[in-house]
This record gives C-alpha cells, structure tokens and sequence, in this order.
C-alpha cells in the first residue's frame, strides 16, 4: 500500500489531460494507493487559486482518504488569510506553493512556511509539471531551483517542506545538503533514469523520499514500477511508498 | 516477449567501465520481464564522433553482444557526415557481425542529403533505421532531426524501415508528420511517462507502429514500462508495441 504525495484533479490547458476524484479513486484502487494528497491543476493557472481550491474541496467531500493540497499564490494580499481558512478545512493537510507558476521567489515563501507550519500544516513547492522542453510556445516556465527549496527548509526548520517533481541530477547536486535537514522531503514524481529510485535514496537517505504520480499528468504506474525495480529493502521501501509521507503530511 | 528496442549501454568510455555499468540494465530489464534489449553506442556523446570514436562505439556494443547472447542485440551507430566510413561501418557490424538496426542520433538531420546512402543501404538490408527526432520548444540542436526531417527521409525511401524515436518528444505534431509513411514507426523512450501519449500514438499510427524502448540509461525501465500498462490499451495492443512489433521488425536478426 503507498500515499501518492503528488496527484492532481481537473484539466490541463495545453494537452487533453484531466482527472475528476472518480477517476483518480480508481487509478489508486488500481495501483494500490491507499491515501492521495492531491492539488487543482487549474489552480496554477488562476492568478487567485481560491476558487480551483474551492472546487477541489468540494470534489474531495466525503472521500475519507483522499487529502487536500491546495494550491496558495504569495502574489494575493490575502494569502495569509487564504492559509489560515484551508488549515480549517479537515480535508487539508498542505498548501501548494507554485513560484514557477505565480511568480514569486521560493526564498519569499519563509513566512508562509513558517505559517502554514503553525497551523499543523505541510508546503508543498512545485517545481515543475511538464518538461520545459514541451512547454508551449507562449509558455516558457523554467523551474524552481532544489537548491532554493532545500534553502527554504533550512530557513523554516519547524516547517515540513516537500520538494515536488525534482529531477535525479538536482537531487545528486544537493544531495549533501538535503541529507541534513530532517524537515525536507523529496516526492519521486519526475525522478527518471537507470535506478533513479535507488541513485536517490544511496544519495539522501530513504527516509527524505516520498512515492508520487503526477497523476493524471504521468501514468500512475510509472511511478509504482519505478520504485519497484529499486529492489529496496522492505524497510527502505515501506517508507518510501508510505510511512515517509504519513510523516510529511502528519497522516494517520 | 518484450524487446527494448533503444537503449544505451552507458556513458563510459572504458570497455570494463562500462559493463559494469550496463549490469543494472541487464538487472532492471530482467526485473520488468524485458526479454531483450536493443543496443546502441552513441560513441563519445558528441554530436558528431570522429570514425575511430564510432568504431569504438560498435565495438563495445559488440562485446556486451558478446557477453549476454541470450539479452543483447546490437545496434550499428553511424555518422553520416562520414558518409563512406558510415558506410564501412554498416557493412563490418551489420553484414558481418549480424547486428539488427543502423542507430542516427544528432550527426545530422535526418532529411539531410548525406543520410540518403544509409537509408538505401538499410533498405537494402532490410534493417530498421532508428532515428532520433524531437520538438524541443526552445529550438532543436543545429543538427537534431525533427520528426518532420523523419516523414521527408520516409518519403523519400519508402522501402526504408524507420523507427522515429521519442513519442513525447515528437508529440500530437510529430506524430502527425509521420502518420502517412507506413515506413516510419515511433518508440515510447524518452521524455517523461505524460498520460495519454501511448493511446494518441496507437490512435494516429495504429498500434503495429508504436514500439516499447526505454532509452536507458538516461530513462528508466519501470517507467516506460509504465507507460505501457498504464495506459488504456487491449491485450492484443500491448503486446504488439511491448514485443511483437519490434519483432516483425527485426526478422531473422534476433538471437542471431
């Protein structure tokens, strides 16, 4: 059984992708997810995500093991006000920080980690979603440096961070540094090449990683079979498919 | 049976170095039940390798051959700014060591007037072509195919078998551009696991042109596999991209 730290609900703009709660409850039946925590993809495109967020919530009523990862631009005023109504919400479990997305510094983001920390909450940085070598023309979106996320960890040491769709060469680069910090996770979303599970993990430990999908933008079963073939030890592997997360995000 | 038809045996120049690194592939390979693996060099990793660099290449693919008779077969990597050695190359690891598939990477374009001979000489063979090709929005490499380079060269030689590597790096346009050359067929390697690309392939294609390879070890095996078993797909499908496909292509070469 895993927690999937990374999906997502509704439609992308530029390819013909979108999953509904129904769906994505059966892509974890299929692949044996136990628990998701899932984030409005529409949120990234909104310069206000409150309503994504809102729709997403409402989706999300009555499914007792599918958690919330709203989506929080630090470019609205209200963010603050924003944070402290979802930590309201028992669906919620994290907010998701998009600097790539709204424009923002992921150093600008210490306050709301601070906040969100306060308020039992865990922030999620995203990184990336697609390669940005398949970005549309009108949409070059670099991404969010890891090291900048390991800085923000550092920064907020009572904060949980997540790290979301880091690549295996970013983590080997900041590998060092990831590896002291104990309020930082990497979620193995966009990890790819030869024993990309296992280069991680020998690199930062097997507690910092987080099993993720990417659904419904990845194939789910990607991401299973990928932590798979890492023939870890039962130990290594438990955590990474589920006790990790359960850590990050405070689920029971 | 399960073939990847692109991989890669790693980034060492060293013969042992890199057997050493190929063992993993062999170990994730035999782990998601891959029967066998499709080798390429890309010699020294430069766009385009001296002669002797490409020679070394084949050699080092030759040797893993060697060693895993049951799992490997090769692949002859050419430059075709070379034209005659290319061509010597072709005739020493393909007519007399019996490797099943000439390998274009980013020597030059695959409309390029100096790929031409290869791909008669290929047509000749009767060995698949497999060409890399992608549309990078900030801009291909000076001498990277597009798979619009891919549908002139199938135009040009229908008798050519092509295999277009990359399917999310050429995309919905990619596949568009070689829907109408029967000749050409696409690999699932590279780029990321994106939903829905294996379906758009089989839908625009026909699933007996998509074929599984992983571009190991820049990708890996449990995610291209994933692509293929996640996505919605008959039985009869997926096995014709995971094996069957790859297969047909390689004829009488396989095991050989």
């Amino acid at each position: 059984m895993s927690v999937d730290a990374a999906a997502y609900v509704g439609a992308w703009p530029f390819r013909p992708i979108e999953g509904t709660v129904a769906d994505l409850a059966g892509v974890m039946r299929a692949n044996r997810v136990r628990q998701a925590v899932v984030s409005p993809l529409d949120g990234f495109f909104y310069a206000d995500p409150s309503p994504a967020n809102r729709r997403l919530l409402r989706r999300l009523a009555g499914r007792r093991r599918i958690w919330g990862a709203p989506i929080i631009s630090l470019r609205m005023a209200d963010w603050r006000a924003q944070l402290q109504a979802l930590a309201e919400k028992r669906q919620v479990r994290a907010v998701r920080l998009a600097p790539a997305f709204h424009g923002y510094k992921v150093a600008k983001a210490q306050e709301a980690a601070e906040l969100a920390a306060k308020h039992g909450l865990t922030v999620v940085v995203q990184m990336r979603v697609e390669d940005e070598r398949h970005h549309p023309p009108f949409v070059k979106l670099p991404g969010v440096a890891l090291g900048d996320v390991v800085a923000l960890a550092a920064a907020a040491p009572r904060a949980r961070v997540v790290a979301s769709a880091a690549r295996l060469g970013e983590v080997l680069g900041d590998a060092e540094h990831i590896r002291q910090l104990k309020n930082l996770w990497l979620d193995v979303s966009h990890l790819d090449g030869l024993e990309c599970v296992k280069q991680a993990r020998d690199a930062v430990g097997a507690r910092r990683l987080v099993f993720a999908t990417c659904w419904p933008f990845f194939y789910a079963r990607s991401a299973v079979l990928k932590v798979d073939e890492a023939e870890l030890s039962a130990r290594d592997k438990a955590g990474i498919m589920m006790g990790n997360a359960e850590a990050a995000f405070g689920l029971g | 049976m399960i073939i990847d038809f692109h991989a890669h045996p790693g980034y060492s120049e060293n013969l042992n170095a890199l057997r050493a690194e190929f063992r993993p592939a062999l170990r994730a390979a035999k782990h998601h039940g891959v029967d066998w693996i499709c080798l390429s060099s890309l010699a020294d990793w430069k766009e385009s390798p001296a002669p002797a660099q490409v020679r070394k290449g084949n050699d080092a693919v030759l040797a893993l051959a060697a060693d895993h008779p049951e799992e490997v077969i090769g692949f002859c990597y050419v430059n075709p700014r070379q034209t005659d050695e290319a061509l010597a190359e072709i005739e020493r690891c393909v007519v007399q060591r019996r490797m099943a598939g000439i390998k274009l990477w980013q020597a030059c374009a695959a409309n390029d007037a100096r790929v031409e001979a290869i791909a008669k000489r290929a047509a000749e063979l009767k060995v698949p072509i497999l060409q890399h090709a992608w549309y990078k929005t900030g801009g291909n490499g000076a001498n990277e195919s597009t798979p619009a380079n891919v549908a002139a060269l199938a135009a040009k030689h229908p008798e050519t078998i092509i295999v277009m590597a990359h399917l999310t790096g050429a995309g919905e346009r990619g596949l568009a551009d070689v829907a109408p050359y029967p000749n050409v067929s696409v690999d699932i390697s590279g780029g990321e696991p994106e939903a829905g690309m294996v379906e758009l392939a089989v839908r625009r294609l026909g699933a007996r042109r998509v074929l599984f390879g992983t571009d190991s070890p820049i990708r890996s095996y449990g995610a291209t596999v994933g692509k293929v078993m996640g996505a919605r797909l008959t039985v009869r499908q997926r096995n014709l991209i995971l094996g069957e496909n790859a297969r047909r292509l390689l004829a009488g070469r396989l095991g050989a």
